[in-house]
């Protein structure tokens, strides 16, 4: 997803630097934000980690709308015909990249719900698994958040940006 | 292979912008940039497309080798 805006057709100009910060806080926020307003091991400190995890996930949520209306989202999202040769050739390093760590992830957690589920149904262990609509939501929407972001992040990896004149 | 190039000096030798020399090949700023720094090496299009706009033969802004130092050029007579 990338937002245009009237003022910044191509994108608001972000440093890698702070592009790879952006990235950092909602691969961060969002997981802490579900972890404490689900509390999936204990229901400890109640609501205040409710709050706290709804104010996470909220701050996560504004990372995503700054990342969205950013150059580098442009450069991820953006049709081929709208970007020029170096921009679409990162865009295509970033794609490969973003859709095997993607699917190295979807692997890894439908392997984790196997065995988890083999596990508990066993009674040889209890493992965390989504059980709730709530629980399923919280895994979704970070499937989600990340599927729209990973090729943005995987640019934000590249070179430096060129200095503007 | 790196691609060493003199963009930014025949740029600066017509007084243009990144941005005017972008717009000139359709590419984002950025690129002229990337390209400057020797980041992103050209495809033959952009590089035909650069030459042009400095009318001047591509392999003058574009070589395999480091291109000798300007003062070097001109003591050995361009």
């Amino acid at each position: 997803m990338f937002y245009r805006s009237a003022r910044h057709p191509f994108g608001r100009a972000v440093s890698r630097r702070s592009a790879r910060a952006l990235v950092i806080a909602l691969y961060i926020l969002y997981p802490l934000g579900c972890v404490l307003r689900l509390r999936p091991f204990s229901d400890a400190f109640g609501g205040a980690a409710d709050i706290a995890g709804l104010l996470l996930i909220a701050a996560a949520l504004l990372v995503f709308a700054v990342l969205a209306g950013s150059s580098l989202q442009r450069q991820a999202q953006e049709p081929e015909d709208k970007l020029d040769e170096r921009e679409s050739a990162e865009r295509n390093r970033a794609a490969y990249w973003s859709y095997s760590a993607f699917a190295g992830l979807v692997v890894a957690g439908a392997t984790y719900m196997m065995i988890a589920t083999d596990l508990v149904e066993s009674g040889k262990a209890t493992l965390w698994t989504p059980q709730t609509g709530d629980h399923w939501n919280a895994v979704v929407g970070g499937l989600v958040l990340l599927g729209m972001t990973l090729p943005a992040a995987v640019l934000a990896w590249g070179k430096e940006t060129a200095d503007m004149e | 292979m790196a691609i060493h190039n003199r963009l930014s000096v025949f740029r600066a030798d017509h007084a243009m912008s990144r941005k005017d020399l972008a717009e000139r090949v359709g590419v984002n700023p950025q690129t002229i940039g990337y390209l400057e720094r020797g980041d992103y090496a050209p495809s033959v299009e952009l590089a035909l497309k650069l030459a042009a706009v400095f009318d001047a033969p591509v392999e003058a802004l574009f070589s395999l080798q480091p291109f000798a130092p300007l003062a070097h050029s001109l003591k050995n007579g361009g």
